[in-house]
């Protein structure tokens, strides 16, 4: 135990006598930038993070909400690096807007770590951690194919229109189905990612009467949603449903055999990694350009492996 | 009072038919669009006209529904309130958290006792009546814009949500608090029935009672309302506490429907609200509306959302329709309060 102690102390001096430059308390200051505190899952992203760093011991995180809004997400970069911030996380709205959240950060000289949705602008000096959302998605939509013979209509609930998951999930979707002679989308509706819309949309589906085989949503919430009114209708039986994140709520509507399939996105994965990331830039570490943390399929033969 | 109806009836009766007939349409015009979009959906869709299609359109605006009521009266008044989606979020998870069952794992208080379903909806009605409250106090006393006190509140009540819940949805609540937004009642949704209960409750404030009429002369003109000797600042916040009590039953309504509250819940449902208070003929000048008309033009918003999902319209092209037919009514309401001037 002392032995412990005083490599910790080695360290400590080490760290201090090489950073000089750095805050007096010696902490590596991290600012965080979510796309939106109102989805669950990057609250999960958020929980891991705060794992990682109380692990760590010597880190100190700044968390900001972007609200869904990637000129928000700018401005808040622009206050971390005005706060001298060591490392700066990002989780983006839009990965089609991030360039000038990127040249802001480089030019500040600032290592920057994008974590959860891939900008194509992603030069050097900037990293990502992540999984490829459009697999997700192929994924689901094998699992739907085999599960019916490769025939049957899908309807798929999709994320906020624009969003860059939701057309990457979306896509996936589409890109197996395809695939399928026998096999169409024949209805897509955005919920918002909300489960109260998913509720609505699929009353206003089935109150079509068009024949429905299953539904493939763009996260768990409105998949949940979408199994509360099939089943009021008395329809679940008939279709099947699959959602996306692997939430404890998703995981629970599983066990009680409501739900056939979700993909876990690996929260922990990608929170850990990313606060890791920008912890050992700031040590100036060499770390991977890319970190890739792969979906998984989760079924009700293996759900007791991700609750 | 400064109604719409009595300013109607006060048109010189001399006019010819063709001139009643016009009156008679403009008087009534958004019930006419609502009765032809009604039309149209139905010719277009077999389905549409159906009971348990048109009991699903009533359930599906139930919250939205429920927060036009109230921020009707606040228009009236020359108000607005763009706290209502964010007070629905906040009370649904506080709701929520009262209403969970025993043995779910994630429980907020895992050693709370199952309470009495009365419970929640008390604690989910003051804090909506109380944030309601403060919306009025502020507008009332300290003479800021109403859009930015209950702008302030928008923010701070959805943050407070978020604070609470910890940013995750409270799920698995007992059945007796489902029955708020799933039960029936000899086949009725309860939604539903809360829903008329609610709007004939603000049909009889807003007409039979002092609170109504005082509401009206306000937006009419709030000096002389208060030169007359009405308490201007009392009945400022009762207007707005009500309104935050509706805001509060939607939170209870919509969490009971989907079994959840979640902190996100309720994302601009301020502006359906308004949407529909709008639609209906309620004017943001103050003095003039009706709670039936809000109903039909939450009805329209709700037609609107349901129809173009049975025709399968994409989701793309639905937001254009949407917003187009809005300000297409408006201006129709418009052109009829001009004509009477």
């Amino acid at each position: 135990m002392k032995k412990l102690v005083s490599v910790f102390m080695t360290c400590c001096a080490l760290f201090l006598a090489g950073c000089g430059a750095q805050q007096d308390d010696g902490k590596v200051k991290i600012g965080v930038s979510i796309a939106s505190f109102n989805d669950t899952f990057l609250m999960y992203v958020k929980d891991a993070m705060e794992a990682k760093a109380k692990e760590l011991g010597d880190v100190e995180i700044v968390y900001t909400d972007g609200k869904e809004d990637v000129t928000i997400q700018l401005s808040q970069v622009e206050n971390f690096i005005a706060q001298g911030m060591d490392s700066i996380i990002v989780i983006p709205a839009s990965t089609d807007a991030t360039k000038p959240i990127t040249n802001a950060a480089l030019k500040a000289d600032i290592n920057l770590v994008y974590v959860n949705r891939r900008p194509d602008y992603l030069p050097e000096g900037s990293y990502y951690i992540g999984s490829e959302e459009r697999v997700a998605g192929e994924m689901q939509a094998r699992y739907v194919a085999e599960a019916l013979g490769g025939k049957g209509n899908v309807g798929i609930l999709m994320g906020p229109l624009g969003a860059d998951n939701t057309n990457k999930r979306t896509d996936g979707v589409k890109g197996i189905v395809a695939d399928y002679p026998d096999m169409q989308v024949t209805r897509e509706q955005s919920g918002k990612w909300m489960r109260d819309m998913g509720l609505s949309i699929l009353e206003n589906w089935i109150a079509s009467g068009d024949k429905m085989d299953a539904i493939i949503s763009n996260n768990d919430d409105m998949a949940l949603g979408a199994i509360a009114a099939l089943e009021a209708n008395g329809m679940k039986k008939d279709v099947m449903v699959v959602g996306l994140d692997a939430t404890p709520d998703a995981l629970a509507f599983m066990e009680e055999g409501r739900l056939d399939a979700t993909i876990f996105q690996d929260s922990k994965g990608q929170g850990q990694a990313s606060v890791d990331t920008a912890y050992k830039l700031a040590k100036k570490e060499t770390v991977e350009k890319e970190t890739m943390v792969p979906f998984k399929l989760v079924t009700p033969e293996n759900f007791k492996d991700f609750l | 009072m400064a109604n719409t109806t009595a300013s109607a009836e006060m048109l010189p009766t001399e006019s010819s038919k063709q001139k009643q007939l016009k009156s008679l349409i403009s008087k009534y015009g958004i019930y006419f669009a609502f009765i032809g979009l009604v039309i149209f959906m139905s010719a277009m869709h077999p389905a549409f006209l159906t009971v348990t299609n048109i009991l699903n359109i009533i359930r599906q605006v139930t919250s939205i529904g429920l927060i036009a009521l109230g921020v009707t009266i606040i228009i009236i008044t020359r108000g607005i309130d763009l706290s209502s989606g964010s007070v629905l979020a906040l009370v649904s998870v506080v709701a929520a958290s009262l209403a969970q069952n025993p043995d779910w794992h994630a429980k907020m208080y895992p050693s709370l006792p199952a309470l009495p379903v009365i419970v929640p909806i008390l604690a989910a009605l003051a804090i909506g009546s109380l944030c309601g409250a403060i919306n009025g106090a502020f507008v009332a006393k300290t003479g800021i814009p109403p859009f930015i006190a209950t702008l302030g509140m928008m923010i701070v009540a959805r943050g407070a949500a978020l604070i609470y819940s910890d940013g995750r949805p409270v799920s698995d609540l007992n059945d007796s608090y489902n029955f708020i937004g799933q039960g029936e009642i000899f086949g009725i949704p309860f939604p539903v029935i809360l829903f008329i209960i609610m709007a004939l409750i603000s049909w009889i404030l807003l007409n039979r009672t002092r609170f109504g009429k005082y509401a009206y002369s306000i937006g009419g003109n709030e000096q002389a309302a208060f030169v007359s000797g009405i308490n201007v600042a009392k009945y400022k916040i009762l207007v707005y506490t009500f309104g935050g009590f509706l805001a509060g039953m939607a939170g209870l309504v919509l969490s009971a429907r989907i079994s959840s509250g979640q902190p996100g819940l309720g994302n601009m449902f301020e502006l359906d609200a308004i949407a529909a208070a709008t639609i209906g003929g309620v004017s943001h000048a103050g003095g003039i509306g009706t709670i039936q008309g809000t109903v039909v033009g939450a009805l329209i918003i709700g037609v609107l959302n349901n129809g173009l999902d049975l025709l399968n319209v994409s989701a793309y092209w639905q937001q254009i329709i949407k917003g187009s037919i809005i300000v297409a009514a408006v201006v129709f309401d418009m052109r009829k309060n001009a004509r009477k001037n």
